[in-house]
């Protein structure tokens, strides 16, 4: 008979993505420029879609400006919530069994396939500090919810745990059930304890994503539901939405609730009268990619490539990482622009020997794909801010996460430090055509220094952002045609 | 000063854009050597500057800076 239809090509999927609060335009930018679509960036911040067919899913993942990814079921502009709490909450059950369900599944099912297809690589356990950086990136809502805070934090929980351990699960689980709260289903099963079901579920070793869908066997599906709500006229919270929802996907598909071994992860993302419900196409956050050694305050790969791409490098750009710390920024750079030269450093051992070691792992990774590659256009320096080895108007870009008084340091030093840099970093970069891009959440501090050296750097454009739960603030500087003091009493 | 005397000359010659034997050299001074234990040496002052695990050290003494 005749071959069977190409699905795969036919099919389409809006496709939702999260980026770090600020970089939306960004983002948009990098998809379409690599998939040649166009984004729509949603009020509730830190989100954008576009449309793309469904064989460009490889080439979505490799996206660096997004953090997480999910295939969306319906959206809803402007939807009316009852106002009484029952109403509203049996108007959302009642919505499960209208969406538009079969193609968004057939985009997670091809999704799946694509995750079995890539290598295991070696996970490295996420400590919490990280997890938290992650999660709080959700940035600020505008509603007064407590609610909303709690289910963000509980959102992290679930993410990090790669390697499930019996006693880790059970308290999670135990944290979390009213969120996809089918407890009392559970309880109809054939293990009549859930306890005692969750630890078998992790001890068993059953991972996300290993039950295979269709076959003819009838592999029952295990889901959990996540809702992100904001807003402050809804009369619900997000674990009652939650809860309810989770309910009605469960008596709808017949799928069985699990909040840690699921393979269908639901997303209800509520944000005042927007209404976004999805399918999740990511499991660990995508931003941790290039760092295997972690720092105190390591950057997100997706926050240091939206810095980098702020300041438009060329081909043959010289681009410095002043402040480096554990590298993210330089190590983001060398894999995405490798036209150009990156050159890292710091003053802190520590944080050079991290950096090193993560430089090291890439160039490992680079080894085994391809054989005749053997250098990346990157070098790590022990160097002091102040007195950096560098000729003078010799770089193009000065890229960096500069110390935040409260994490690093300490917001008296700032103050003596800033404009010390700024010159320094001025001395450094070509006049005229060089830039930079500064991340800093000492914002009154940087200002007061720039304002000292508007000879030499002009603010061309300032990005708000959320970093691990504290507001800062990007500045892209492009550095005047007044041209530094050549003589250098060391240098 | 890398072991590679014979294959780089001293000073690039006029013109080296256009030397692609030189080039080849060059970037793979550049990007593929690695000086892993050696040390840098400021052409004026003569101060050597260490390299450890490939990291050279240029931080300045207290009378330096």
């Amino acid at each position: 008979g005749p071959a069977p239809a190409q699905e795969g090509a036919e099919l389409a999927a809006v496709i939702g993505a999260t980026v770090p609060t600020g970089f939306e335009q960004t983002a948009a930018e990098e998809v379409q420029e690599k998939l040649g679509s166009a984004s729509r960036i949603s009020r509730d911040r830190g989100k954008i879609y576009f449309e793309v067919p469904a064989r460009s899913l490889p080439q979505v993942h490799r996206l660096r400006s997004v953090d997480n990814l999910f295939v969306v079921v319906q959206e809803f502009k402007d939807y009316q919530f009852k106002e009484n709490k029952e109403d509203a909450l049996k108007d959302l059950e009642d919505l499960v069994k209208k969406l538009p369900w079969t193609d968004p599944l057939k985009v997670w099912e091809l999704n799946n396939s694509l995750k079995k297809k890539k290598t295991k690589r070696k996970k490295h356990n996420l400590q919490s500090p990280a997890s938290r950086e992650k999660l709080n990136d959700g940035g600020e809502e505008g509603g007064a919810d407590q609610n909303n805070t709690n289910d963000q934090e509980d959102c992290a929980q679930n993410p990090v745990a790669v390697e499930p351990s019996g006693g880790q699960d059970t308290e999670k689980s135990q944290g979390v059930t009213s969120r996809n709260g089918v407890e009392e289903e559970e309880e109809d099963n054939e293990q009549s304890d859930v306890k005692a079901e969750v630890q078998a579920n992790s001890e068993s070793g059953t991972k996300a994503g290993d039950s295979q869908p269709g076959e003819g066997e009838a592999k029952v599906l295990r889901f959990r539901v996540t809702c992100n709500r904001a807003g402050d006229k809804h009369s619900f919270t997000s674990n009652e939405a939650a809860r309810d929802f989770g309910g009605a996907v469960q008596e709808h598909f017949q799928w069985k609730a699990d909040m840690t071994n699921f393979d269908v992860e639901v997303l209800l993302n509520i944000h005042n009268n927007e209404v976004v419900v999805g399918i999740a196409l990511t499991e660990e956050s995508l931003h941790r990619r290039n760092i295997t050694h972690f720092g105190p305050t390591t950057l997100r790969s997706t926050l240091a490539y939206g810095m980098l791409r702020l300041c438009d490098p060329q081909p043959t750009d010289i681009i410095v990482d002043p402040m480096c710390g554990t590298g993210a920024i330089p190590i983001e750079g060398a894999a995405e622009w490798p036209h150009c030269y990156h050159i890292a450093g710091d003053n802190n051992p520590q944080a050079v020997k991290r950096a090193a070691n993560n430089i090291c792992s890439l160039l490992r990774k680079n080894e085994s794909k391809d054989s005749t590659a053997l250098g990346i256009p990157l070098d790590i320096i022990q160097w002091d801010i102040c007195n950096l080895p560098l000729r003078t108007g010799s770089v193009d870009i000065v890229v960096t996460d500069m110390p935040f008084g409260k994490r690093i340091g300490s917001k008296k030093k700032n103050w003596d430090l800033y404009p010390a840099c700024l010159m320094e970093m001025g001395r450094i970069c070509a006049p005229g055509t060089g830039r930079a891009v500064l991340l800093t959440q000492d914002k009154k501090c940087f200002a007061k220094a720039l304002s000292r050296v508007g000879h030499i750097w002009r603010r061309a454009q300032t990005v708000w952002v959320n970093v691990g739960g504290l507001h800062a603030a990007v500045y892209l500087l492009r550095r005047t045609w007044e041209r530094a003091e050549e003589s250098r009493s060391f240098w | 000063k890398l072991g590679h005397p014979s294959e780089l000359p001293p000073e690039p010659v006029p013109n080296y854009e256009a030397d692609e034997e030189f080039l080849r050299r060059l970037h793979h001074v550049l990007l593929e050597v690695e000086v892993l234990e050696g040390s840098l040496q400021c052409p004026d002052s003569g101060r050597r500057f260490p390299i450890s695990k490939g990291v050279p050290n240029m931080l300045l003494t207290e009378d330096e800076a």
